[in-house]
């Protein structure tokens, strides 16, 4: 049985016994192009498959789909609690804990189907054989994406149902022909660097689909949006664009889980992910945390264990 | 003459007082530190200093209590763990490291207030002015050669 | 029409370059922009079309209206006009029917001075698309990959180099005060550019602007919104799109007392910047009510934005949509107005 046929036993069975409300997966629309799916019928499982092109964390619409339907109560004592099932990669699956080590939801309401993914292609989001507009200055045929070339564990950390067998990292290394920018910056000079992101934040347009992408950036009022302009201003120039994206940063800080999704939608291609995987490296160097390994909360809303340490 | 603009984030009751020790005692230290007084060195979030030097300061110095010794018991505990993660960040995209600073000065300590103030101006002074604000509206792309709208503007102190 | 080759459009290009402010076609680290060239050689030419449509020339992402001096017993506003010639080159078709629409709304009474006088600046000089890209759906909204209405001058490319057609006079004093070299094309046949043949999987079709509101209480909404991300990414690429904010800020110099600047007078800007209304807080307002809370209000109201409302209310004669397929390039999660278009065309029948 391919998992695209798995996936949709699964649904078939959680939907029809009334387990969860909908499931959250991937289909593939008229243009070739794979996308979210919501399925809340069981007639309608077909519409979900599994492929190479299944790019997007989910994990960003659960906050939304179990959202308490009385927030004034607390979280246990909603017996009507929205049940959801979701698919997941090992990546997104990280993402679940970190929702979870902060109250989002309870694990109850989940049922996570996990995939042992194979690797995403880098074109993923785009239209099957089409070539987007960014893709002129080159030819080569599509790659796995980054992420995948540095996976170290294909299986998901969270899951009710598993599909696939759970296997060790998929990663085939940085891919050569595309060097990223990650060791280069460490070694250029201070004025070198901050032309580096200033060139690169001069493209953004404020659009914040990376920020709406993401499954941790879920702020009623993000900082940066504010009417009263505290933080920064509105407008879509230099300064303001690096304060949001550096200050983005820094608030996914212990919680990033790689998934790589910001990165993929920004549709400038501009490489903010480095900003993550920085802080990602430092916060394990300062703290040996890793996000989304277990539902703990990131060591910024934790009191020192050993000050000075 | 460049002179380094300092903005130093005191916490109440511990870096704040301190300077007022410094002061009583008559000690010297460099007039470039503007003083931000807040509760607790706690309260200075990685927004706050990076619309700092968003707004053109040349260096930045957060001094709050030791450890173990926040009047709030463990406000400077979230300082002391955000600073350096804040620290990376603003290295990694261009600013120098020593234009940030984090110490810790108790209430009755006037000397180490001076003696950090006058180690930290020093260090920013031989940084040169800071690069990191760019002019308002930055750089916009489709007016390379359009007039500078900040060239634009009337001088200051001209005539209404 | 006149024929130029390749090498003399080129040394026009950088006669432009070296005298206005000229606009093109630019790889910007891989991503293809309308951005300042100084030299023809920074031109991108062979492929689909920029990721940013050129309205930015005209409405920039953000603006500067104007300068607030508070003296000591004076408020003096400083207006901040645009006044550098521009040429944008290059220029798609679907780009230029957007510019015309837009012009519907920033030029109409009392007029929006900032615009008119980027666009009274601007000389637009097309290109003719050879093909048309995998998204694009021009000719089912009235376009053309060649249409030339909108240009100043337009640009078709043939085997032999480009012919060439003044559509106004502000575009023949261009190619006249630069001296683009030319020569009648042999076989004179203004017919030639239309050896195009724009080959196209589907033709899409487009409802009756009157189809769209019917559909207002229609659960179709909710369903594809269901997946939309509340970002603003097809609104900024949108060739139409036109929404902004406006708000006061400070400027720096204003808070810092460490320079006094003498007489006590402080700086502020009043900025414009794109807007969207697929944002959640949008629509919000003052007390915190929000009529478009929901993805599917929002999501609905973009498009009926685009085919009823804006139509109707400046009297566009079309829908106010290119074609361009930017939208469908760009949204993360494959919402694709062509999808729409049918979904409502199919409704509308029964």
């Amino acid at each position: 049985m391919t998992y695209t046929q798995e996936i949709q036993n699964k649904a078939r069975e959680l939907l029809g016994g009334g387990q969860v409300e909908v499931v959250i997966g991937y289909e593939v629309g008229p243009r070739g192009r794979t996308r979210p799916a919501f399925v809340y019928d069981p007639q309608d499982v077909e519409r979900l498959v599994w492929n190479q092109a299944c790019t997007h964390n989910l994990t960003t619409y659960l906050n939304d789909h179990l959202k308490p339907k009385h927030p004034e109560k607390k979280q246990g004592a909603n017996s009507e609690a929205r049940r959801v099932a979701v698919v997941v990669k090992a990546c997104d699956s990280r993402a679940i804990n970190v929702l979870l080590a902060e109250n989002r939801f309870e694990r109850q309401q989940l049922h996570v189907i996990g995939v042992a993914c194979e690797g995403i292609l880098e074109d993923a989001g785009q239209a099957g054989n089409e070539r987007s507009a960014h893709q002129l200055v080159t030819n080569d045929p599509p790659q796995y994406q980054a992420r995948c070339r540095h996976c170290n564990e294909r299986t998901p950390l969270v899951y009710d149902t598993l599909i696939g067998k759970p296997e060790s990292h998929l990663g085939t290394g940085p891919n050569p022909a595309r060097p990223d920018a990650y060791q280069r910056l460490q070694t250029m000079t201070p004025a070198e660097r901050a032309e580096f992101w200033l060139s690169q934040f001069d493209r953004c347009i404020r659009c914040y689909a990376c920020r709406q992408a993401c499954p941790m950036c879920d702020c009623p009022t993000c900082l940066y949006e504010r009417d009263d302009s505290l933080w920064v201003g509105m407008g879509i120039g230099l300064n303001e664009k690096r304060a949001f994206h550096l200050g983005r940063a820094f608030h996914l800080a212990g919680r990033c889980v790689g998934c790589n999704e910001c990165e993929r939608v920004c549709p400038m291609d501009i490489p903010i992910s480095l900003l993550n995987r920085r802080l990602a490296q430092e916060v394990e160097a300062a703290f040996g945390h890793r996000a989304g390994i277990a539902p703990v909360p990131a060591p910024f809303v934790t009191v020192l264990s050993n000050p000075g340490g | 003459m460049y002179e380094p603009r300092i903005i130093g984030f005191l916490c109440t009751w511990c870096s704040y007082t301190g300077a007022d020790t410094a002061g009583i005692a008559r000690l010297k230290y460099p007039a470039n530190l503007r003083a931000v007084r807040v509760p607790c060195s706690g309260r200075v979030s990685p927004e706050l200093i990076m619309r700092t030097f968003d707004q053109g300061a040349d260096g930045v110095l957060v001094l709050g209590c030791h450890i173990g010794e926040c009047h709030y018991d463990t406000g400077n505990h979230r300082t002391a763990k955000r600073l350096p993660v804040l620290q990376a960040l603003m290295t990694f995209a261009g600013l120098e490291p020593e234009r940030l600073r984090l110490d810790w000065v108790s209430a009755s300590e006037g000397e180490r207030f001076a003696r950090i103030v006058n180690e930290f101006t020093e260090a920013v002074r031989a940084l040169g002015p800071c690069q990191w604000r760019q002019p308002a509206n930055g750089r916009r792309h489709l007016d390379l050669r359009a007039a500078s709208l900040e060239t634009s503007l009337p001088e200051r102190g001209g005539q209404p | 029409m006149k024929l130029t080759t390749h090498e003399e459009l080129s040394s026009w290009l950088d006669s432009l370059a070296e005298n206005l402010n000229l606009i093109a076609p630019r790889a910007v680290d891989g991503v293809p922009l309308y951005r300042p060239v100084q030299h023809s050689q920074e031109v991108l030419w062979d492929f689909t079309r920029p990721v940013l449509s050129v309205k930015e020339a005209f409405f920039p992402a953000t603006e500067r209206l104007l300068t607030i001096e508070k003296g000591n017993r004076q408020i003096r506003l400083i207006e901040s006009l645009s006044e550098e010639p521009q040429v944008v080159f290059g220029v798609r078709p679907c780009d230029a029917r957007g510019v015309k629409m837009l012009d519907a709304l920033f030029t109409a009474a009392p007029g929006d001075p900032y615009y008119a006088r980027r666009r009274a600046n601007t000389t637009l000089v097309g290109l003719a698309c050879r093909e048309m890209g995998p998204t694009c759906f021009c000719t089912s909204m009235g376009g053309s990959p060649d249409d030339a209405s909108n240009m100043d001058v337009m640009l078709y490319p043939i085997e032999e180099g480009y012919l060439v057609q003044a559509v106004t006079s502000k575009g023949q004093a261009l190619l006249d005060n630069y001296a683009l070299q030319s020569r009648e094309h042999s076989t004179g046949q203004a017919e030639q550019k239309t050896a195009f043949v724009y080959e196209q999987a589907e033709k899409y079709p487009l409802p009756e602007r009157s189809a769209w509101a019917a559909q207002f209480e229609d659960a179709y909404w909710d369903q594809v919104a269901e997946r939309c991300l509340s970002c603003r990414i097809c609104a900024y690429v949108c060739p139409t799109c036109r929404c902004f904010d406006v708000r006061d800020e400070a400027l720096p110099e204003a808070m810092s007392n460490a320079s006094p600047s003498g007489n006590g007078s402080s700086q502020f800007e009043r900025i414009r910047c794109w807007d969207s209304c697929t944002g959640e807080a949008y629509r919000r307002i003052a007390g915190g009510h929000n009529p478009r809370a929901e993805k599917g209000q929002r999501l609905r109201n973009r498009f009926l934005c685009k085919f009823d409302y804006y139509p109707r209310q400046y009297a566009l004669g079309s829908a106010a949509c290119t074609g361009c397929g930017r939208c469908i390039d760009a949204c993360p999660v494959n919402i694709d107005i062509t999808e729409v278009m049918q979904h409502i065309a199919e409704v509308s029948q029964c």
